[in-house]
Parts: C-alpha cells; structure tokens; sequence
C-alpha cells in the first residue's frame, strides 16, 4: 500500500476497501446511486466514476437492475452490491466483514467467487468469517480468533498439522465427568479435549477403529445418546484449541 | 468540498423518494394554524391589549404610575410589559402591542420637583378600542396624580406639568389580520422542529445499517459529511418555510414584507435547530434514548417557543422565557423579518449558532457513533 496509516491517513483509506457485515447502503437510493455516492466519498469523479460503476454493476450482475431502488432488491442482490460498494474504487487491500451471512446458496457462490478475483486482480484480501469452509476454500493464510485473540495462525496446510491427523470425535449424554476421564486416559491414541456432565469431546486417531472400545470404556460411567465423527478440518481445530463448537 | 455536496445530493434524492412526508412536513403549520382559528374564530381580535412601557427613568414615580396602571380597571383588558425602548418601538411597529407608553429619564425627579416633564404615548394604529382605553386611563391617572400631590390648586389654571404627548407610528407591515396568521410564524417553527427532528434522526438510520462506520474508512472527510446533511438540511427546511409562507399567504393572508428573507431565516435558523437535535441524538446511548431525549426537549421548547400558542397570549413570566428559547428567538426574528424590521445581527447570531453546534456534532458522532 505505500502508506502508514497512522500518519498518512487519508492516503491509506483510499488504497482500502470495506465491506461491513451490515449492509451499509441507502434503500431507498437506487444501485448507481449507492455506487456513486461510495465512489464519491473514494473520491472517484466524472467519466472515472461512471466507468468505475459499470464494471462493477456488470461484475456483481446488477446491471440490468442499476436503477432500481435497492428496497426492492432480495437479500442476495444487497449482499453484492455491497461488496460492489466495498470494491468501486479498485482498493489494494479489501477487507470483508463476513460477506456472505444470510444469503442464498447462489449469491453465496456468486460472492465468494468475486472474492477469488479480487484476490486474482492482485488485491489483498482480509477475509473475516464464521463458515471455516469458506475459510478452507479461499484463504491462502488462515488464523483463528477466540475471545479477541489470535489462538493459531499459518497455512491451511500447516493448521491440519497441528491435529496430527487425528480425528474429531463428539459424544452426547449423560456423562460422570471425572470417571469417564480417568476411564478414557487409560486407551491409547485418544485425547480429552473436552468433558462435562452432557458432551464429552475427544481427539482420537484412526476414531473408526476405536470406537468400540471408547464406548466399552464409557459404558460404566455414562451413557452415549449422540455421535459425531469430524475429519481434520479448520472447525476440529477450533474445536481442538478452544474445547468448544463454534458461536457467534 | 466535493463530498460536502455529493453528501447533500444523497439526501436531497432520499428525501425526494418520499414526497408524502415533505408535503406532510409543509401541511403542518398550515394545518395548525387552520384548526385553532376554527377553534377561536376565523378573524377573532386579542382579548386584551397589551401596553409595553418603557421605563427609563426607574424611579419611584415611573414605579408608581406602572403599579397604578396594572392596578386600574384597564388591567382587565389590557396587559403591562416592561421593555426598553428599542424592544417596545420594535414590537409596537410590528403591530405585537397596542401602545407604548416611554417614561423618560429624571421623570420622578420632575414630578416630585414640580418641573415639567413629558410621557409619550405611542398607538398603534391598526387598534382603536385599546389605545383609546390606555390614553384615556393615562390622562386620568396623570389628573390623579397631579392633583393628589396637591399643586394642582395653584397651578390649576397654568398648563398641567405632566404632559401625554401621543403618537401614532407608522407600521412597516399591517399587523397579521388573523389569530392564524399571528399564530403561523411559531407553528412555522413548530413544522421546522418536526422536520429537523425527522432529519437528525436519520444520522441513527444511518449508523444502525452501517454507513457511518463505512464512511469512517473512506478518504471523505467527516465534516464533509456532516456538512452535506446540514446542506440538505438547509434546503429542505427553506423549502418548508417557503410553502408554509406562500400558503399562509394565499390561506390566511399573511402579510409577508420580505419574503425571500423571511425563507432565508427560516432555513439558517432552522439548521441551527437541526443541529440542536441532532446533538442531542448523537450524545444519546441508543436510538430509542435518543428519541425520548428529543421528545423530552422538543416538547417543552415548542410549547414554551409560540408552537401552539402565540407569546403574547402567553403569561408575561411564560413569554419571556420563551423568546429566549431557541426556537422562540426565531420566531421572535420572523415576526420582525414578516413586518419588515429585520434585525441583521440577527442573521450573525444564527450562524455562529448553526457553526458551534456543527462542530459539537462532528466531534461527537466521530466519538460516539464510528
């Protein structure tokens, strides 16, 4: 970017595109309105401006309904116009603030792909979101947030690593908490991540393989009414280091 | 600057998608007006007078001839305001009174030394009943007193020490020939509060979806953007307080001595209100504390600033303050501007106002809200 963006404030902004997880546009002001008005404030002007927002109608495939109020737009369509407002004005750096809440199978793919090519056109793109598997399929670097604050970073690659292949296995019941710990310390290639008097979570590796034995162990201090099995993945991980499913 | 007015154009358009609220915005002081001259009567006159009187000599006898007014039989048609001269000669040329009685400087001292001295009475000439009444009771009480302090058996022959000197000024405007046109100017600024209350909400519409803080990450400035929804804001209420004029025109045969002026104000005076409460919007914790907060305030303000009832059929103690309310203040200004005797300082005064409370609201928001 060039720019400190303490000192050179203005500068950076305008290498900075945002798009809020709200849509932050005017309803009752049409899509080229919207448009202009986030290029204006980019300070984007004239022929630039109207080239600016032809392409980027024509990329979020709102052309043909550019001059409509966006109150009659279904969800999806807010959603990419408000991605197309976060991007008028070219910015190096783009920042999305869970993009793709609420909206329909579509749109979301539709979105996700218009992130690829940002990322493509030489864009840098902070992608922040709650579905791990957009996460998986976009990011080239990942890091998981809990409570503010950075837990694990790296590669998609390098995070799978840090679970050693193991798998994710969930139990839902009624569990004496200590006894099933002490019981379950005692087999091999299983982990406690988590235990309390309803769910138990474990880290086990080859989990398919042993669960009769977990089961055998658990029988005499609990009682198994649900199983999940979950393969490596950024959501085991985030299970792994928090010990807990993902929240809002 | 550039933003300034993109900022502007972006409201304005937003507001022309709903023609039914500005036409709602502009029907009200109308609206208004029209009931309660139902209500009183399509042509109904003051019930009482009022004499202004300017005191400037401050003294016992002035003091004793105010208490004998106040005390005599016209107290029950016709209410004493003490004013200095300036107020009174404004007023009286406005038409807002019946007559104003100047008490001039060394009257006590004059009386009680038996030296002459001169009251002046000035009519206004749009009554007669009235100012018959006080100049009448004046001579009377001027008679009383002249013979009370018994000189007049010695001098009752000469010509009487305290003289009335009566003058009929020449209005600038005709008084407003209707209770609803008298009330029009404060129901005027009633609409203007509803419209500046309407439009500082907005600044909560746009925080909640976002936009604030999306704006907050741009190059644009702002106090740019601030300043593109005064803008708006101007415009707007220049517009309401234009058709609210025409039409009192046209409905309830306002006089309007200066039309484009008297629009001017409103619409400068009105930003000043607009940025009033959109303060108070901005220093609020949430939007339903900002909406009460503003109803809190507004409300009053309107009732105490000549909204619903014109000043002077206010109680005096009720009226004074109000003239010194914000929204009263302007009404006071456009009654001044309606009958040609605008005060220039006036138009300073409210733009000092509209720049302060600019730049509260910019520091705020830009804490409070992005």
């Amino acid at each position: 970017m060039d720019h400190d963006v303490v000192r050179d404030g203005v500068a950076a902004r305008r290498s900075i595109g945002v798009v809020p997880q709200e849509i932050a546009l005017y309803e009752d002001l049409s899509a080229r309105e919207n448009l202009a008005y986030w290029g204006g404030a980019q300070g984007l002007r004239g022929a630039e401006l109207r080239g600016h927002i032809q392409e980027v109608l024509d990329l979020v495939g709102l052309l043909d309904r550019a001059k409509e109020p966006i109150k009659q737009f279904s969800g999806g369509m807010k959603r990419r116009l408000n991605f197309a407002s976060g991007i008028v004005h070219h910015p190096k750096v783009l920042l999305l603030d869970e993009p793709t809440v609420g909206v329909d199978p579509q749109s979301r793919v539709r979105l996700l792909e218009l992130v690829r090519e940002q990322a493509r056109a030489g864009a840098c793109v902070l992608y922040t979101t709650h579905y791990l598997e957009e996460a998986e399929t976009l990011c080239d670097r990942l890091a998981i947030i809990d409570h503010g604050s950075i837990i694990a970073q790296g590669t998609l690659t390098e995070l799978r690593a840090m679970l050693a292949e193991r798998d994710l296995l969930l139990l839902t019941g009624i569990f004496q908490a200590e006894a099933v710990k002490s019981t379950l310390a005692g087999l091999d290639g299983v982990e406690v991540i988590h235990i309390d008097e309803s769910q138990v979570s474990l880290s086990v590796s080859d989990a398919s393989h042993r669960l009769p034995s977990i089961f055998a162990a658990i029988h005499s201090c609990g009682e198994v009414r649900g199983t999940t099995l979950k393969q490596p993945s950024l959501e085991s991980l985030f299970i792994k280091l928090t010990g807990k499913e993902l929240r809002e | 600057m550039r933003f300034l007015w993109i900022s502007a154009v972006k409201d304005l358009r937003r507001l022309r998608r709903e023609p039914v609220t500005l036409i709602t915005w502009i029907a009200i002081p109308i609206f208004l007006a029209v009931i309660l001259t139902l209500v009183f009567g399509p042509h109904n006159s003051r019930p009482t007078g009022k004499l202004l009187v300017a005191d400037e000599d401050g003294g016992l006898g002035a003091t004793t001839l105010v208490h004998a007014l106040e005390q005599s039989p016209l107290s029950r048609m016709v209410s004493v305001e003490k004013v200095d001269r300036k107020e009174g000669r404004r007023r009286i040329e406005s038409g807002a009174a019946s007559a104003l009685l100047i008490v001039p400087t060394g009257f006590t001292g004059a009386f009680l030394g038996n030296a002459p001295v001169e009251l002046q009475l000035i009519r206004n000439p749009s009554q007669r009943i009235l100012p018959d009444l006080i100049e009448e009771t004046l001579g009377v009480l001027i008679d009383g007193a002249f013979y009370a302090i018994g000189r007049g058996a010695q001098q009752s022959q000469a010509q009487p020490l305290i003289q009335l000197k009566t003058n009929v000024v020449k209005q600038q405007s005709e008084q407003p020939s209707g209770f609803a046109a008298m009330l029009l100017p404060g129901t005027l600024f009633l609409a203007v509060f509803f419209v500046a209350g309407a439009l500082a909400a907005d600044v909560w519409r746009e925080r909640t979806s976002g936009a604030l803080r999306r704006i907050a990450t741009t190059p644009a400035a702002f106090g740019a953007f601030l300043g593109g929804k005064l803008l708006a804001a101007a415009l707007a209420l220049g517009a309401v307080g234009f058709f609210g004029l025409l039409l009192g025109r046209l409905l309830l045969d306002l006089r309007i001595a200066n039309l484009p002026l008297a629009v001017l104000w409103i619409s400068i005076s009105g930003s000043g209100l607009f940025l009033m409460v959109m303060l108070l919007q901005s220093a609020a914790s949430s939007e339903r504390v900002a909406n009460m907060l503003t109803n809190l305030v507004l409300l009053p303000l309107t009732m105490l600033g000549g909204g619903f009832v014109p000043f002077d059929w206010m109680p005096q103690g009720m009226a004074r303050i109000g003239r010194f309310t914000p929204n009263g203040w302007s009404v006071v200004q456009l009654q001044a501007i309606l009958s040609g005797s605008a005060a220039p300082l006036a138009f300073g005064g409210a733009a000092l106002f509209v720049a302060a409370t600019w730049i509260a609201c910019t520091r705020v928001i830009r804490r409070n809200i992005c």
